[in-house]
């Protein structure tokens, strides 16, 4: 369960102070789908890199999984990153010179596991999401659906409570778009919380809990009037 | 994060960019080759010294004749002295049961004469034991008679230089030959055999100590060469020597004596000293390679911002970043002087086969210091950009284009 | 695109990359210091050691009994062919010479009534305080007069004195060397060392006396000070056909203080240039520095190279601008790493105008030159590359 209480953050842009969350309130639990929407700038990447602990609140409490995060030092939110936390990008961020498998097993590289062990975890990861013939392919070898693929093969692979999605289908096509939206939404009926930050209507309309962001104030919209 | 897995990232980085890596390999090695190669050369330099005196023999004690007070003068050459050191002095110390071997010399230049042909030549006074102390052999006909300290016997050995100056190929044992005034009759000549400190052993002669005395015209020796029956004995063997001295001299110990072991210790140090300069001279490309190094990995921790935002979304720590940084430099750093390393042994291998006679071979220490201060200014150079590394935001670094 | 235009744009992108660039000049200034460094202190040395040799003037021709190649012990050896008082004498006779010095040096000990020492013992002539420049503290030096039977004076060294005498008179006073017994006409003032030997701690006697006192028929070097009319060579051969008419063959050595000065600058420069070469590693690293630099950055900018090959820059162009980038970085680092040392060495010139060091202009033209050398061949590979990179597949890099 991730719990957001009273979260604000201000940050000064061009000299001006600019709230980008404004006493957010908000409770996720286990195995959620929430859409986060607004314009841009409207404080949607922030929410996503406050829960993905990249980010400090200048105000209010966030719990993931009872832990109180704001009195964790940054090895100790790093760890909860690694071990809770699966981030998939709009621009994917595979590192280019490592092959799929490697990309994969990055996380599990961080957390120690030999190299032996972390390539059998990361072929059967591949192989899940159907991507084991590409797991010696380079990045640039590879078309961008299945960049995304990798990159959610790489955020499930230490099973983690969360997966933050930050508009994970910027940079496809409709087609394939959809198809990696398919995949995200079948690991979320296997149990896993999902947030997915878009901007694309028709997206965020299938999560069944929809958020809307606008100037840093949070609301959540019911079905039957959304985004209408 | 293993140990391991840091090696294995960081091969992942230099397999991806051959060329930086190669070049940065090249700096480094070259610094280190240098470093190795110009204390080698040093430390061959001091070997060949080294190996001039133990030529001689390590208990050797050397006696001049005076004594000053005065401090400064390397040496103590001194010039001349009122009161001679005789043959007879030292025929004193020969009871002196420390003392294995005596030599006594009188040595000066002399116009050596045979026929038409006439050579000014260092001629050396002395007696039998002259010649294994200062190990030296003959190629053909014999030493000084035995009683060379005593009796004046007009026989003379040349050296070989001399020898092939004033009689060519032909045979110069038994000839009469002249001494400045005096005639003398060849019965050796040295084996042929290059400097040894600074006296041309092929373009000299020895006569007689008593036979010396009479051609310079003077009883006072140039100096005495003892050798001592046990090592470690110099102290005792000089208080003898000047208690003898003293008793022979009205109450004055007017001698002067240089040990092997003295010798050989100040030149060891001046030695020392330049190899030590020559491997800072060469150590300053190291710290070049250093900056080197630490632009590089400016450059790349820029050119990685994307991957080091990714790591840390992915659960990196900042300690983790840092060192992914740090052990790539570590390992150029490694990789780099085990090629200067066989670079410069190759070197010196090829060196020593060129020239066989002067010995070359790299110090452990040389060794020792060119790769840890190539590891030392790597990882100096290293940490500051990878501290900026380890600081980066992850949310501004993923985003930067 | 004209020259000042290529400067400007060569300086802005060096700007625009401003942390590689100067970490670039940095490793190429350490390099450039240290062979300005080494020579410059090369340099001071050779200066230094000259002066000590020059002090004494440099119309001076030393002759030393003997034919042979001695290794510098020179008059210590004993000699069938001696150089005697009467050949010094004659060679005073020579219309121009100024004056001639005979010296015997040896060491014994100089006792005062109540104290003595083992110092060296310097048997000379009278103007041998002239010779070697050190000037007479208290009475006069020894008389130039009557060489064959001089009356037995002696001059002392300032500290031989001091040791001796104390804080009293030494003036008139008498010495024993070896039985024989000096009055001391004269102190010198203090001069320090010269080739490790205390010149404060020197007795200065007649020659005469010291050949008796060491028992020796030859002198162990005349030193002749020549008039400035005739050249070196000149006196060298005047001397030379005087000594041989004497002892009928050429058995003596004659060096002249010209040809020694050159033997031993010609070492000295040696050393200095050795040195130079050595710290040069350091420039070539630094080379190298520059050349990874370059690479990286045409790989980085190979959109740029693109743009501008579509703006219709043409192969040399570029090459050219590459190159200048270099060897701007290579010259800008030749004058950081030179403003580097000669800033603090002339600092310390200033507070201590003793200390050896010299600042040569040759020495900076000759970094410079070097640096746009190294700075051109390392450059050359990168901007050929940029150069021969296809437009269509440098815009498309991403």
């Amino acid at each position: 369960m991730i719990e957001l209480k009273g979260i604000e953050k201000v940050y000064t842009l061009g000299g001006r102070p600019l709230k980008a969350l404004d006493s957010v309130n908000l409770t996720i639990h286990r195995g959620d789908y929430l859409s986060v929407m607004g314009p841009s700038g409207s404080g949607k990447s922030t929410l996503l890199n406050m829960i993905g602990l990249l980010d400090r609140p200048d105000k209010g409490q966030l719990n993931i999984g009872g832990v109180a995060t704001e009195s964790l030092t940054e090895p100790e939110r790093a760890t909860i990153r690694r071990d809770k936390i699966g981030f998939i990008f709009q621009s994917f961020h595979l590192v280019p010179r490592l092959t799929a498998l490697e990309n994969v097993a990055l996380p599990l590289m961080l957390s120690g596991v030999p190299l032996k062990q972390r390539k059998e975890q990361a072929m059967a990861g591949l192989a899940q999401l159907d991507l084991d013939a590409r797991a010696d392919h380079l990045p640039k070898q590879l078309s961008g659906g299945q960049l995304q693929r990798v990159a959610i093969a790489r955020a499930l692979i230490m099973q983690p409570e969360i997966l933050l999605a930050d508009e994970p289908t910027g940079n496809l096509d409709s087609k394939t778009g959809l198809e990696v939206m398919d995949l995200l939404e079948q690991v979320n009926q296997q149990g896993l919380t999902l947030l997915l930050v878009t901007h694309d209507l028709s997206l965020g309309k299938r999560a069944p809990r929809k958020l809307q962001i606008i100037d840093g104030k949070i609301t959540e919209v019911n079905e039957h009037r959304a985004f209408n | 994060m293993r140990l391991i897995d840091y090696f294995i990232y960081a091969l992942t980085v230099f397999v991806r960019h051959k060329m930086r890596t190669a070049l940065l390999l090249l700096a480094l090695s070259m610094g280190v080759a240098s470093v190795i190669i110009l204390t080698t050369i040093g430390e061959g330099a001091r070997h060949f010294i080294h190996q001039e005196f133990s030529a001689m023999g390590s208990d050797l004690l050397i006696i001049l004749p005076g004594k000053k007070e005065t401090q400064g003068g390397a040496p103590p050459i001194n010039g001349a002295s009122p009161r001679d050191l005789t043959i007879d002095d030292v025929n004193a110390l020969k009871t002196i049961n420390s003392i294995d071997q005596i030599a006594p010399i009188i040595a000066g230049t002399a116009l050596i004469r045979f026929g038409n042909k006439s050579r000014e030549v260092i001629t050396m006074g002395s007696t039998t034991p002259f010649f294994a102390l200062r190990n030296m052999r003959l190629g053909e006909g014999r030493l000084l008679p035995d009683n060379a300290d005593s009796h004046h016997s007009p026989v003379i050995i040349l050296g070989s230089k001399v020898k092939q100056e004033l009689f060519g190929a032909e045979n110069a044992l038994g000839e009469w030959l002249n001494v400045g005034d005096f005639r003398f009759r060849v019965i050796g000549v040295l084996e042929e055999r290059g400097e040894s400190l600074g006296l041309d052993l092929r373009d000299m002669a020895v006569i007689g100590v008593r036979s010396a005395e009479m051609v310079f015209d003077s009883p006072a020796l140039f100096r005495v060469i003892l050798k001592l029956k046990y090592a470690g004995s110099e102290h005792y063997t000089e208080q003898q020597v000047r208690s003898i001295i003293a008793s022979r001299h009205e109450g004055e110990d007017d001698v002067t004596f240089i040990s092997q072991d003295a010798m050989m210790s100040a030149f060891d140090n001046v030695m020392l000293m330049v190899t030590m300069v020559l491997g800072a001279i060469a150590a300053i490309s190291l710290i070049v390679a250093g900056v080197l190094i630490m632009n590089v990995t400016y450059i790349s921790v820029a050119q990685r911002k994307h991957e080091i935002g990714l790591l840390k979304a992915i659960g990196a720590t900042a300690k983790q970043v840092k060192t992914i940084f740090v052990i790539e430099a570590l390992i150029l750093a490694i990789i780099g002087s085990a090629f200067g390393l066989l670079g410069a042994i190759a070197l010196i291998e090829l060196a020593t086969t060129i020239w066989s006679n002067f010995y070359l071979a790299a110090p452990f220490w040389a060794i020792f210091a060119a790769c840890s201060t190539a590891l030392v200014v790597s990882l100096l150079f290293s940490l500051v950009p990878a501290k900026k590394a380890a600081q980066l935001d992850p949310i501004i670094a993923l985003r930067s284009k | 695109m004209n020259f000042f235009d290529q400067i400007q744009w060569v300086f802005k992108v060096l700007w625009a990359y401003r942390l590689r660039s100067a970490l670039t000049v940095v490793g190429f200034a350490v390099g450039i210091a240290s062979v300005t460094l080494l020579t410059a202190l090369g340099e001071g040395m050779r200066q230094f050691i000259m002066e000590e040799f020059t002090q004494f003037g440099s119309r001076i021709v030393a002759i030393t009994p003997g034919k042979t190649e001695t290794y510098g012990l020179g008059g210590l050896l004993n000699t069938t062919r001696p150089l005697t008082l009467d050949d010094a004498e004659s060679l005073q006779r020579i219309t121009t010479v100024e004056f001639v010095v005979p010296v015997v040096f040896g060491s014994g000990q100089v006792k005062s009534e109540t104290r003595s020492r083992y110092v060296d013992i310097a048997g000379v002539a009278g103007r041998a305080d002239k010779a070697w420049k050190i000037n007479v503290a208290q009475g006069r030096f020894l008389p130039t007069d009557n060489w064959q039977q001089p009356r037995a004076f002696a001059v002392l060294g300032s500290q031989l004195k001091q040791e001796l005498f104390g804080h009293a008179s030494a003036l008139g006073q008498t010495v024993t060397i070896a039985q024989s017994r000096f009055v001391i006409v004269g102190v010198m003032e203090s001069k320090g060392e010269f080739l490790g030997t205390n010149l404060d701690e020197l007795i200065y006697i007649p020659a005469q006396k010291a050949l008796q006192l060491f028992n020796r028929s030859s002198l162990m070097e005349i030193d002749v000070f020549y008039k400035p009319q005739v050249s070196a060579e000149q006196i060298a051969a005047t001397i030379s056909k005087r000594l041989i008419d004497r002892h009928g063959m050429e058995d003596f050595t004659l060096v002249t203080q010209d040809a020694m000065l050159k033997s031993l600058d010609n070492i000295l420069s040696i050393v200095k240039w050795v040195a130079a070469g050595l710290s040069s590693i350091a420039l070539i690293v630094g080379g190298v520095g520059i050349l990874t630099v370059f690479s990286i950055s045409v790989a980085e900018r190979k959109q740029e190279i693109g743009l501008l090959q579509a703006l219709g820059m043409n192969g040399n162009q570029m090459q050219r601008l590459f190159l200048a980038e270099a060897i701007t970085l290579a010259l800008v680092g030749a004058l950081a790493g030179y403003v580097m040392v000669t800033m603090p060495l002339l600092l310390v010139t200033f507070w201590m105008p003793s200390f050896p060091f010299e600042a040569e202009f040759l020495v900076f033209v000759g970094a410079m030159i070097l640096s746009a050398i190294i700075g051109a061949l390392s450059g050359i590979q990168p901007a050929r590359q940029a150069a021969n990179l296809a437009p269509i597949e440098a815009l498309r890099d991403e």
